[in-house]
């Protein structure tokens, strides 16, 4: 089998950028630490002939699950976190699937076996 | 905007073609002492079209949206090895690297799919890989230099080439940098006037 010799340029570059993703990766990963864990949860309740919504903070803490009650006044920031949390974590996996690809052509370990792994699910 | 992108815009207007270049897009920003009121909120531009902002160990911030990043890199002054550059006119910080005002004072405008983009014209981003091709510690990155320096050399005018290196004074290292990658790139060292 012939085989191509190693192009000192493009192996650079793709070494470059498999380090430039796994450095996003790490500060992503150190910024989703910081939002609140958990999903909103909404429960309704009719009390006389009225609906009210009740919204929590679902999250779970071993076997536990946890239920905090967000008030409505904390609710629009809290949901501003989430979402940004949900932003962080979406462009964690965007790059870990880059690492992925990149891993295998530069003959890398596979990156997905972080310490950090659950932040980005 | 300065960095491998700018290969991109080359292609579009002088058919320059290079294709190697990573994720990273790097903008540079003017950095004015006297200039502490807010121009434009930069960060909240960025944040609003999607991208998540991050800071990175030396505190230097950077933003991220689709596998893209963004980060602004601006002149070092002197010796100094400050870990970022403060650019409170536009709520960002930059990444303080040397000969940026090269590219900075040479730029030119286009217009390409809708976006007015600010860059550095052929002959600026061309001396400026020269100098830092040579102070590169990876020899990868040293050959991705030059070989987009050999790639843009066909478009040089050797005028405005002259002109853009008459207006920066080069010490005897740098001089000694710019000859040694003409060297390896072939390129006369009496074109840019330096000889």
């Amino acid at each position: 089998m012939k085989v191509a010799e190693k192009d000192i340029v493009v192996h650079g570059m793709l070494e470059d950028e498999y380090g430039r993703c796994r450095e996003v990766v790490e500060a992503l990963l150190a910024k989703a630490e910081n939002y609140p864990r958990g999903a909103l949860n909404v429960r309704r309740k009719r009390n006389k002939g009225k609906e009210y919504a009740y919204h929590y903070l679902v999250r779970r803490d071993g076997k536990k699950i946890i239920n905090r009650h967000v008030s409505e006044k904390e609710l629009p920031e809290l949901q501003k976190l989430i979402e940004e949390r949900e932003k962080c974590r979406k462009e964690i996996r965007a790059y870990r699937k880059r690492m992925a690809y990149l891993g295998k052509l530069l003959n890398k370990p596979n990156p997905g076996g972080g310490r950090h792994e659950s932040a980005a699910r | 905007m300065i960095g491998s992108w700018i290969m991109l815009i080359y292609q579009e207007l002088y058919g320059v073609r290079y294709v190697l270049r990573t994720l990273d897009v790097d903008f540079a920003v003017h950095i004015a002492r006297t200039q502490s009121q807010l121009r434009a909120d930069l960060k909240q531009l960025i944040t609003d079209l999607g991208f998540t902002d991050y800071l990175v160990a030396e505190g230097v911030q950077k933003f991220t949206g689709g596998g893209y990043e963004v980060e602004f890199i601006g002149q070092r002054s002197g010796g100094r090895n400050k870990g970022f550059l403060s650019v409170p006119e536009w709520n960002v910080t930059a990444i303080p690297l040397p000969f940026i005002n090269i590219l900075m004072d040479f730029p030119a405008v286009a217009e390409l799919d809708g976006f007015t983009i600010r860059f550095p014209i052929p002959e600026a981003y061309f001396l400026h890989k020269l100098i830092i091709a040579r102070k590169r510690p990876s020899g990868a990155k040293r050959g991705k230099d030059l070989e987009q320096c050999i790639a843009i050399m066909q478009v040089i005018n050797d005028e405005q080439l002259r002109q853009v290196a008459k207006a920066h004074r080069f010490g005897k290292d740098t001089r000694r940098r710019i000859a040694a990658s003409c060297d390896a790139i072939g390129f006369p060292l009496h074109r840019i006037g330096l000889s």
